[in-house]
């Protein structure tokens, strides 16, 4: 009994349907980022942009450069939709900045994840540890507790430690939030790798360090990827710990640094242009990963939440 | 030494750099959240111990009563929200049909997006004047006469409004979730229920939900212990507005600790909020381990 026609013409019609609806919010930031003033302030929405332009990503990457302009611009120009925007300009932030900081801390996040995970996963496995399930408990423990419940005390050592305002200690919390997931990934990543592979090595007299990077870790590689992409998505999109423990302009990371431009017009004229350029920019390295890293991404993030 | 002995001090010295950081960073702020919740914290000098009194001071509180429960009705309505659309779009990607793995990364894409982007992509999808979904909602008739509709002006309009959000944002992981369960229903079940002539509807109804009743735990209760977290959604988009009715329990422990700097109560809304955490995720972890 093969039932085609209007069942499979009502499963995909839902299923379109629901992909417009997910794409939306999406495609909509995307376009109103690229549209002019005129034509994004409007109370008739467009839903294709007539007129391209690139000033808001201009804005928001080179602001310190438009700043300057500014200082020299003489009060009497027309007021624009441009001129507008650039009067809004003095009070906000530039996104460069912040997006290197973001960088940097998902870049160390991810480093020191994999080699602090790598070494813990192969010492909890392979080797002959001493107190090795009692440490892998250990490890695991953070999941029953989320971190935020610790914002205080974690806020408290931070300070006590000098790391408050700095991209290290956003690092090493993010690091310590990833042991759980990391450790049980890189386990079960050896767990599935002959032991036979390593005595060999051995008798070929490598080092412990040697295995690791020559024999182990290129059979592990599924489970670093999950690993660095889970790593990746929890430094770059949090918000949370980068609004407590950065208060320095300077060190702004991106995902605060967006809020400053959604608050940089006064409440009634928020940056809109601006602001959906900016989101976009925070979008777009996280999207990539995902575009290529797929599965991966799928398991981490699930993987975190289901925390097996 | 020994090669046992040797091998012994190599697998302690590497998993060294995982236990300091978990001490400092994870044993050592557990402890001291206890620890703080009973001081009082000076601005300057030492803490001096108060014992309850800083709970009795949290708990005296209307703001943390108020935060409470706001976040308890957040979670009561957000979480059937994100249950029927990952439970709709699960049964949608479970199909035997072309393009469900194409179907399946567009729902999980939102995913992959923070919450704090999210949240500003949809403060310009809400924006009074030029929001586009302000303005379906204005052409379909809502807002009145006057075309002046505000979805941030109560708090129940806001709390619904950063709902859709959150279901648009955050369904995807429940339905990998009830994918993997889906996956792991034997066919045979099916084809008994065709057998007996079931329609598609009661085998959903009979077979599919009975079997997938531990996943659907698990996505549920995930689904409440992420609300009881929730913080950068109404940061952002409500700061918490119109007159304090959609702030949430993280939210008035920031504020408690970093606006009126006062640890010791903050810290023991920590300990609170850990408490409910720590109930909520060992019924996660039994469930999981039961079932799987």
């Amino acid at each position: 009994m093969r039932r085609y026609s209007s069942d499979w013409y009502w499963y995909y019609a839902i299923n379109y349907t629901l992909v417009i609806i997910i794409i939306f919010p999406i495609y909509w930031t995307l376009i109103s980022s690229f549209k002019k003033p005129s034509e994004l302030i409007t109370s008739e929405p467009t839903f294709y942009p007539h007129d391209l332009t690139l000033q808001y990503y201009d804005q928001i990457w080179n602001f310190d450069r438009l700043k300057r302009l500014q200082d020299t611009e003489s009060e009497d120009s027309e007021s624009s939709g441009v001129e507008i925007e650039s009067k809004f300009r003095l009070d906000g932030e530039g996104v460069k900045r912040p997006f290197m900081n973001s960088a940097i801390v998902s870049a160390g996040t991810i480093i020191l994840t994999i080699i602090v995970c790598t070494l813990g996963g192969y010492a909890l496995t392979v080797l002959n540890t001493p107190l090795k399930n009692f440490f892998f408990l250990l490890v695991i423990l953070p999941i029953l507790i989320p971190g935020i419940s610790l914002i205080i005390p974690l806020y408290k050592l931070l300070k006590d430690l000098g790391l408050t305002n700095t991209h290290l200690g956003l690092i090493l919390i993010h690091t310590c939030g990833m042991l759980p997931l990391g450790i049980f990934m890189m386990r079960n990543a050896f767990n599935s790798i002959p032991s036979s592979l390593r005595e060999v090595a051995m008798l070929e007299g490598s080092s412990e360090l040697k295995i690791i990077t020559s024999v182990m870790l290129p059979l592990a590689i599924p489970g670093l990827l999950t690993v660095m992409v889970f790593a990746m998505y929890v430094s770059w999109n949090d918000y949370i710990y980068a609004f407590i423990f950065i208060n320095s302009p300077e060190n702004t990371m991106l995902n605060i640094s967006l809020m400053k431009i959604a608050l940089g017009g006064s409440q009634f004229e928020m940056k809109w242009g601006s602001l959906t350029a900016g989101s976009i920019v925070s979008f777009l390295p996280i999207i990539i990963f995902y575009t290529f890293l797929q599965q991966y991404f799928v398991r981490g993030v699930t993987g975190s939440a289901v925390k097996e | 030494m020994s090669r046992l002995r040797k091998e012994q001090l190599v697998g302690l010295l590497m998993v060294s750099p995982a236990l300091i950081l978990l001490a400092v960073f994870f044993l050592y702020p557990l402890v001291n959240s206890f620890y703080m919740s009973f001081h009082k914290w000076p601005l300057f000098g030492k803490p001096k111990w108060v014992g309850l009194d800083n709970y009795i001071f949290m708990f005296q509180d209307e703001r943390f009563w108020e935060s409470l429960k706001f976040t308890f009705v957040y979670t009561l309505t957000v979480t059937p929200m994100l249950f029927v659309v990952a439970i709709g779009t699960a049964l949608l990607c479970n199909a035997k049909a072309w393009g469900t793995t194409f179907f399946r990364s567009i729902y999980f894409l939102p995913v992959v997006m923070s919450f704090a982007t999210a949240s500003y992509v949809w403060l310009w999808l809400y924006s009074e004047m030029y929001g586009v979904i302000v303005y379906a909602l204005e052409f379909f008739g809502f807002g009145g006469e006057n075309k002046n509709l505000n979805v941030w002006k109560t708090g129940t309009s806001s709390m619904w409004a950063v709902n859709a959000m959150v279901t648009w944002k955050f369904s995807g992981i429940q339905m990998i979730i009830l994918i993997a369960g889906l996956q792991a229903i034997r066919d045979d079940y099916y084809e008994a229920s065709k057998l007996m002539g079931a329609s598609r509807w009661q085998t959903i109804w009979n077979v599919t939900l009975p079997l997938l009743r531990p996943s659907i735990a698990l996505a549920l209760i995930l689904s409440i212990a992420g609300s009881i977290q929730a913080y950068e959604q109404f940061v952002i988009m409500t700061r918490g507005g119109p007159s304090n009715s959609t702030k949430t329990l993280v939210m008035h422990t920031v504020d408690m600790g970093f606006d009126y700097f006062k640890l010791g109560p903050a810290a023991s809304l920590g300990v609170i909020i850990m408490i409910i955490l720590f109930v909520l995720t060992v019924i996660q972890l039994r469930l999981f381990r039961k079932n799987y």
